[in-house]
């Protein structure tokens, strides 16, 4: 133990002097400070915006005058995505989906404003997010501290040395592999400061440790790679040209390619395209706004039976909300039908890419901590399915209002003069239906599961770069 | 001058490399990689604007076969609009997307339809697609750095060196030769299957000329800049890995950090309403029209519209062209936030594109992507052709509907179309 330790802080000490190690290291430093503290007021900024949007929608919904209730299934209302307490670190897809969702009756809207379309477009290669600079960025580092770690001892024969003082070889391996890692661990440093203090803005602990232990794998598996290679290289020279190649390939290239194949080979419709079998579904269904449409005879008379009624002037409810009311289910029923599946499309195409995981380990701690962060393309799903029952639940409460309060003669002669139309509407205190919107990504342990298979990636990794280490030891003479 | 001689000899003496055969042909088969999924995805893209086309029509002729007046014509047909994929679009696939290229819009108020937007797959977004572009502006320095920082350590360390510079007739003239045939061979490696691709896709002869001078030029760059680091006095002690750090170092710059600060400094310096306050202020001013007396709506609506002043007299609660009034008097309202958040965009876009003067890739990443029309200035280009379009709409209905026109469907056959041609024009 104390020779890996003597081992790990002489490596440390030739860092030191050399200046280029500690050049790196401080620079590095700066960077992920500067992206953690940049990052976190942005979302800061963007979680309080949001927060003061989806406010002023509710308060001007139950500012509401007395009105037609169907006029306020069409006023609408609009939902706003507020960011989780780990996009400080990983913003993910946040910037590349919609924020905001404008909710009305017989429709489902796409989400608007993404961040991204307002930028200066000038962040589609890198960002300042702390979680790419962890995930492309510190592997480069640790490389251009780590290539020579090996070679040098081995070009100025201190190598033969050591292993002819009966140095044992996993001593020496483990005690570089340390110092690499106390490096890694420096960066990880900011990060893991800000999960920790997501943490206390409402994270759950579990998530925020299981975020951190991600990037520490990450790290490992890097420190562990640049050291296999510069054990196997005679030379510094050849060491460096060959980490280099092999970050080029794992960070930048399979990534890329991977989001190339996935849309190549799980082509996606896209929303406007099923709009349009989605309105050949619906068309089959009625008018909901036309009492009178043939599609709803059946009900009519079904209606008409139970009250015992003759005609729908009789009923004791007002037969064109119980027509709204039956055909908004029927027709949402076939619009979650349609969504579930394109949210299905993307959900495959994701996981293309997900699987380029076994590949490349950028790809797997990057679709690990977007998991974990609840900033991935689920995420953004189960809040289009949170907006869609809040709309279905404001709709239909709205349609009950009409069925129950508004008499069905007065509705139906709303258009005659100013002083019908006045009598055919319902008191503002109905508008109190609608519940408040309060976006939360997955629970913790929910999102931790699902997050397994990229943690086995990781894992499988570790034990891939731990084997190739091994067996580039015999080369330690 | 260099001579051909002394390309040749340094050709002959690369070829034997076995690390160099391999980049090249790891470049080769990337560009092909780019080229061939470029075309398949701007393939895909017309031919999902061909099929929407036709569902559309469709789509519409039934709607119409139905409507008994304009006011109900307008209100239930929808109109298809789209920004076609250049014909280098394949290889700089640049904003097209984040921002939507498709979009189906109605009379209705304008600013409550054109934000809603159908884009990609935000994770494969945020992956960012390999194309062409990417290829020439993030990997090219890094296989250039990989192949010339080596070039005097490299032949130091194998021994080559002293004899090699007292060999040659001119030691500066041998760098650069052996510079040169590196760098052509991987221009050539990348560019083939670019221009192999941009005939298949029917690219203009300018736009294939500039888009290969760019790559040249970036190629160029990094060369010189490569020889002019390895020749510094200063940095002669290094070795070839320590300046290949050194060359890094460049590359993170340009590639990431000035892109990335500049971008973190433009949001804050330019002010932009929320998209959110847009559509709010919108959707009250067309909501409040029900409940306020006929002359609000018809006050806001003829400060624009003055010719149709002496026809809003209403015969009932509900006419369609009062309906249309307070759509078109709702954008109206909305018009200056709307406005200020298209200018945002705007000027973000103009001082990146000062920025970019002080990153070579970022130059050309932004040169390219303006020729193969996919950067911001063409889709918000089509954003603009989607609202001169829905002015034509308006247009066209405003004369049937004030004038009490009686309802015929041939009359429809007249509506105006969308067509790209629209746009080329403005």
């Amino acid at each position: 133990m104390k020779v890996i330790t003597q081992i790990m802080l002489d490596e440390w000490r030739y860092w030191l002097r050399s200046k280029l190690g500690i050049t790196v290291l401080a620079i590095t430093l700066v960077i992920t400070i500067a992206a953690v503290i940049v990052n976190a007021m942005e979302m800061r900024q963007a979680a309080e915006e949001r927060q003061t949007l989806q406010k002023t929608a509710e308060a001007r919904f139950l500012e509401q005058p007395d009105r037609h209730p169907h006029r306020m299934v069409h006023y609408g209302h609009y939902v706003f995505r507020a960011p989780s307490p780990l996009s400080i670190v990983e913003p993910g897809v946040d910037a590349y989906t919609g924020t905001s969702i404008f909710l009305e009756g017989h429709r489902q809207n796409s989400a608007m404003f993404a961040e991204q379309r307002q930028s200066s477009g000038m962040t589609r290669f890198s960002s300042l997010s702390p979680s790419f600079l962890m995930q492309v960025l510190a592997p480069l580092f640790i490389l251009l501290i780590g290539y020579a770690s090996m070679t040098r001892e081995r070009e100025a024969g201190t190598l033969s040395i050591m292993v002819l003082q009966g140095l044992s070889r996993w001593h020496l391996l483990l005690g570089k592999l340390l110092a690499l890692m106390g490096a890694g661990l420096v960066i990880l440093l900011p990060l893991s400061i800000a999960s920790i203090g997501a943490a206390l803005q409402g994270e759950s602990a579990l998530v925020s440790a299981g975020f951190i232990l991600g990037y520490f794998l990450y790290l490992l598996v890097w420190s562990a790679l640049v050291l296999a290679v510069s054990t196997m290289s005679s030379k510094s020279n050849s060491s460096f040209a060959v980490s280099l190649g092999i970050w080029l390939l794992l960070c930048i290239l399979i990534p890329r390619i991977g989001s190339s194949v996935a849309a190549t080979v799980e082509p996606s419709l896209g929303k406007l395209e099923s709009d349009f079998a989605v309105l050949e579904a619906l068309r089959k269904l009625g008018d909901g706004h036309n009492a009178a449409d043939p599609a709803f005879e059946q009900l009519k008379k079904n209606l008409l039976a139970q009250y015992d009624a003759e005609s729908v002037d009789e009923l004791p409810v007002n037969f064109r909300g119980v027509v709204a009311e039956y055909s908004e289910k029927k027709l949402t029923n076939v619009l979650n039908q349609f969504a579930e599946a394109r949210m299905e499309e993307e959900r495959s195409q994701a996981n293309v890419l997900r699987n380029f995981g076994w590949l490349s380990p950028t790809i797997a701690v990057r679709s690990l901590s977007m998991m974990m962060a609840g900033t991935n393309v689920e995420t953004h799903h189960r809040f289009l399915r949170d907006a869609e029952t809040l709309r279905f639940d404001f709709v239909q409460s709205l349609n009950q209002i009409h069925r129950d309060h508004l008499d069905y003669k007065t509705d139906m002669a709303r258009s005659k003069s100013k002083a019908s139309s006045l009598a055919a509407r319902v008191s503002s205190d109905n508008w109190s239906v609608l519940s408040e919107f309060e976006f939360k990504p997955e629970p913790g342990t929910q999102r931790l599961e699902n997050s397994l298979p990229y943690i086995a990636q990781l894992l499988l990794w570790c034990v891939l770069v731990m084997v190739m280490l091994k067996y580039t030891m015999r080369r330690v003479q | 001058m260099i001579s051909f001689s002394d390309i040749k000899r340094e050709a002959r003496f690369l070829v034997r490399q076995r690390h160099i055969a391999f980049l090249m042909i790891l470049s080769f088969a990337l560009s092909v990689f780019a080229v061939w999924s470029g075309i398949a995805e701007t393939r895909a893209q017309s031919a999902t604007i061909e099929r929407l086309l036709e569902k559309n029509d469709v789509d519409r002729q039934g709607v119409l076969a139905k409507q008994k007046n304009y006011g109900g014509a307008a209100y239930y047909s929808f109109h298809l609009t789209y920004a076609q994929p250049s014909s280098l679009a394949f290889a700089a696939m640049g904003q097209r997307d984040v921002f939507p290229w498709k979009h189906r819009i109605r009379m209705l108020a304008l600013e409550g339809q054109i934000y809603e937007t159908d884009a990609d797959n935000p994770e494969l977004s945020l992956q960012g697609r390999f194309d062409f572009a990417f290829l020439a502006v993030v990997l090219l320095p890094l296989f250039i750095i990989l192949l010339l920082h080596d070039l005097r350590s490299g032949e130091r360390a194998a021994g080559r060196y002293d004899l090699l510079v007292v060999t040659a007739a001119n030691e500066r003239k041998l760098w650069l030769s052996r510079a040169i045939v590196l760098c052509s061979s991987l221009a050539v490696a990348v560019l083939v299957p670019f221009l192999i691709g941009a005939a298949i896709s029917g690219a203009s002869l300018q736009g294939i000329l500039f888009f290969t001078l760019l790559v040249l030029a970036h190629i160029a760059f990094w060369m010189l800049l490569s020889l002019y680091i390895g020749k510094l006095k200063s940095l002669s002690a290094l070795s070839s890995a320590q300046l290949a750090s050194v060359l890094l170092a460049f590359w993170l710059s340009f590639a990431v950090l000035i892109p990335v600060g500049s971008d973190t400094i433009i949001d804050e310096v330019v002010e932009s309403p929320s998209g959110g306050q847009i559509v709010l202020t919108q959707r009250e001013a067309v909501n409040d029209a029900w409940d306020l007396p006929f002359s609000a709506t018809w006050d806001e609506f003829l400060k624009t519209h003055p010719e149709w002043a002496d026809k809003t007299n209403m015969n009932s609660q509900f006419e369609w062209k009062w309906y249309y009034a307070f759509q078109q008097a709702g954008d109206q309202k909305a018009a200056n936030l709307s406005t200020a958040y298209r200018e945002a965009t705007q000027k973000k876009d103009a001082l990146a594109g000062w920025v970019a003067l002080l990153s070579p890739p970022m130059l050309t990443q932004r040169l390219m992507t303006s020729i193969a029309e996919t950067d911001i200035q063409a889709m918000t280009a089509y954003e603009q052709c989607i609202r001169d379009y829905h002015a034509s709409l308006r247009e066209y209905y405003y004369p049937l509907l004030f004038n009490d026109v009686e309802f015929s469907v041939d009359q429809l056959k007249w509506v105006p179309e969308y067509s790209s041609a629209i746009c080329d024009n403005t």
